[in-house]
């Protein structure tokens, strides 16, 4: 769910700069609105991405090979209008400490990324509207929900874009096959990924439900 | 978990003492002009680029080759596909396999743009102290906000990485079995721990800032005026990404 | 066969020197051994080999006569780590208690028996519906030894036990210990009046060697070498040595 650098054309890396440039100058605006001291959230949202990227390492096997979690979803739906600027940051940090390269890709992989995990945020809120005898199902469920659609629409987005934008020599059917094959291929990672953000956070309901509510 | 992510120690060489404002816009001037490069009488200029660049930050070639493993992977799955299944011209065939023109062409230039963006943001982060280049992209637009969040997330990474790596650990000295898909739900109570614990931190951590003035003032950053020598570099950068950038235009 | 045979055990990250230099112990089963030393002496160190959670550069280790392998999971071998808070990750007491057992595929009834028996032994019964992250730090390092002790194991290491418990938990905490007649015990502590207490044998490592063992009072009253190794007398054996060498000292004034 990474594009890598030096696939896609100088236009679409631009594009995807100008894109997050204006996500997180929203995304800055709401959080300053929301706060008489904007920065003393800062701590709180580092931290949290922290883990998050600590988190975004652990790989799960799905055989033939293994799959490591992105997170979108859970980022989402604990950060709030923090998520687009934490999975920035966090992206930043892993082509300055592991190279996965994404330099000139920062802005397109942040959008792919951080949009859907606006998005699950949105989602996510929904839970409001469950009674609270239901309360607990329904987190875990949207939660599940909030993640896989997140995922489903980073790969949809990624594979989109690689395919369309790499070879100039596919024809619209080959293109449209890979297209699909690349989607399934990410629906063990979507299911796995459901499934821990939904544990996640019914933990945090019966652990620590502020984290799920607070937004900072 | 983080041993692969070891910096290299910045090194004292010229381009570690290059102003980091202007550093950082040369170097990225360079890998964005790279990213555009298409036409293929390109490539040899842009590789060169990247190489001398490399040369003058001194560090060890096996330290690129080690950053360039992980993503390279990917460059892998471009080489099988490409020159085979994308393109009409065929220029070898071996039974039923057929090695294609436009697809070795797009894959070789891929290749190209990928080794030389990855050489030359190698050069600038390992020649530049994480904070030095924060404080660097603040004075240059980045928002307070973002930067904070980036020095502060880099300085708890680590830590993190050692928390993680215990808990995952003390939770294997009691039979959990990490290595398969059923370890989710471990693995998502040993997260949820995390940020909880990360959160009260937070807290502290924030209090603790609180009493030591955080808010209070932008501190700002020592600027020393930078040399003609430093000038100099950005020119000779920004002249040879307008080089690439104009090919196309000036040959037509 | 003895409960923990190490011989020769190496240690190290390349380029570094050794963090364990040749060690070479063993414990008789029921031992308790207190394992006293300065910071970076190379204590958890030899924890983790002997868990196996790291593997050691040279140097065999055997516990209850058989080799550990790097990375196996033995039950009989319990660890309560330093710093609590990396073990408790459960949303429950009861929960964090029964995942060990759980990981040893007992049945279902066989877990709440464990949990149940464990916890009525530890004290902790009204803890079971709290959540581990809330408790008090005395708390915590009781729920977490117990999650360990469910495990039955016949080995227990314990990291710093006491860094964070208050007078009333290290007094528990040592009542506790007295009463385990069954275990071998490793206890890595900077608490000496604690390991005084607890072990009936004491081993000083620095710079990742053996440097004394023997019998806790003994080693501990030997000023010189304590001191050569960063620690200092415990009180209690100050007052015993003031206490014989203040006639003699009387004597001699008069």
């Amino acid at each position: 769910m990474h594009v890598p650098d030096g696939i896609v054309p100088v236009s679409v890396a631009a594009g995807g700069f100008a894109a997050a440039g204006g996500v997180t100058w929203l995304s800055l605006r709401k959080i300053e609105r929301a706060h008489t001291v904007p920065r003393n959230g800062v701590p709180k949202a580092s931290l949290l991405t922290a883990v998050f990227f600590m988190a975004s390492l652990i790989h799960f096997p799905v055989p033939p090979t293994s799959v490591h979690l992105v997170l979108s979803g859970l980022m989402g739906v604990v950060l709030g209008w923090y998520a687009f600027p934490a999975i920035l940051v966090g992206l930043f940090l892993q082509a300055v400490m592991f190279q996965h390269g994404g330099l000139t890709t920062l802005g397109v992989n942040a959008c792919i990324i951080g949009i859907p995990a606006l998005l699950a945020h949105r989602v996510f809120t929904l839970r409001t509207r469950f009674g609270a005898r239901r309360r607990a199902a329904g987190t875990a469920a949207l939660g599940f929900v909030a993640a896989f659609v997140a995922v489903a629409l980073g790969a949809a987005a990624a594979s989109l874009l690689i395919v369309t934008t790499v070879p100039a020599h596919l024809d619209a059917v080959v293109e449209r096959t890979a297209v699909t094959a690349l989607l399934f291929a990410h629906v063990p990672l979507g299911v796995i990924e459901g499934m821990f953000t939904a544990i996640v956070v019914l933990f945090l309901l019966r652990v620590q439900p502020g984290l799920l509510e607070e937004r900072f | 978990m983080l041993a692969r992510a070891t910096l290299a120690a910045p090194t004292a060489t010229s381009l570690a003492r290059w102003e980091v404002r202007l550093k950082l816009i040369g170097l990225l001037c360079l890998v964005f002009a790279f990213a555009g490069v298409n036409d293929v009488r390109l490539l040899p200029v842009m590789l060169a680029t990247a190489f001398v660049v490399y040369r003058l930050s001194s560090l060890p070639f096996r330290y690129l080759i080690s950053r360039l493993k992980v993503p390279g992977i990917f460059l892998v799955a471009l080489a099988v596909v490409l020159p085979l299944f994308s393109g009409e011209t065929v220029i070898a065939q071996f039974g039923p396999v057929a090695l294609r023109l436009e697809g070795t062409v797009s894959f070789v230039s891929i290749a190209a743009r990928f080794v030389s963006i990855i050489t030359v943001a190698t050069v600038l982060f390992a020649t530049t102290p994480m904070p030095t280049l924060v404080r660097a992209m603040n004075s240059l637009g980045l928002p307070p906000l973002l930067g904070d969040m980036l020095l502060f997330t880099y300085r708890y990474i680590f830590q993190l990485a050692e928390d993680l790596s215990r808990a995952r650990t003390a939770a294997r000295l009691r039979g959990a079995d990490l290595g398969s898909v059923r370890s989710v739900k471990t693995t998502a109570y040993i997260i949820g721990s995390l940020l909880i614990r990360s959160n009260w931190q937070a807290e502290r951590v924030l209090a603790a800032m609180t009493l030591r003035g955080y808010g209070a003032s932008r501190a700002r950053s020592p600027r020393h005026a930078p040399q003609a020598w430093d000038v100099a570099g950005l020119v000779a950068c920004v002249a040879l990404a307008a080089v690439l950038a104009l090919f196309p235009v000036l040959v037509l | 066969m003895r409960a923990v045979h190490a011989s020769n055990l190496t240690f190290g990250y390349p380029g570094g020197t050794p963090v364990l230099d040749g060690v070479t112990v063993g414990l008789d089963p029921g031992e308790r051994v207190g394992i006293i030393g300065p910071n970076g002496a190379g204590k958890t160190t030899l924890f983790m080999l002997v868990c196996g959670v790291a593997e050691p550069m040279s140097g065999g280790l055997e516990v209850f006569g058989q080799r550990v392998e790097t990375g196996a999971f033995r039950p009989e071998i319990g660890m309560v780590f330093h710093h609590t808070n990396d073990q408790l990750i459960c949303p429950t007491v009861r929960e964090d208690i029964a995942f060990g057992p759980q990981n040893i595929a007992l049945s279902r009834q066989e877990v709440e028996e464990r949990v149940d028996a464990t916890v009525s032994a530890t004290g902790i019964v009204h803890l079971l519906d709290r959540a581990p992250h809330e408790l008090s730090s005395g708390e915590q390092r009781l729920v977490a030894l117990t999650g360990v002790l469910a495990m039955m194991p016949r080995l227990l290491i314990l990291d710093e036990p006491t860094s964070d418990l208050d007078l009333r938990y290290r007094r528990r905490l040592i009542q506790m210990l007295a009463e385990m007649k069954e275990h071998t015990l490793m206890i890595a502590s900077h608490d000496l009046e604690f390991v005084l207490e607890t072990c009936d044998r004491v081993l000083l490592l620095d710079r990742g060697r053996v440097q004394a063992d023997g019998v806790p009072a003994d080693v501990m009253s030997d000023s010189g070498l304590m001191e050569a190794h960063g620690l200092e007398v415990p009180h209690s054996l100050m007052a015993q040595w003031h206490r014989h060498s203040a006639p003699a000292h009387a004597d001699s004034d008069g």
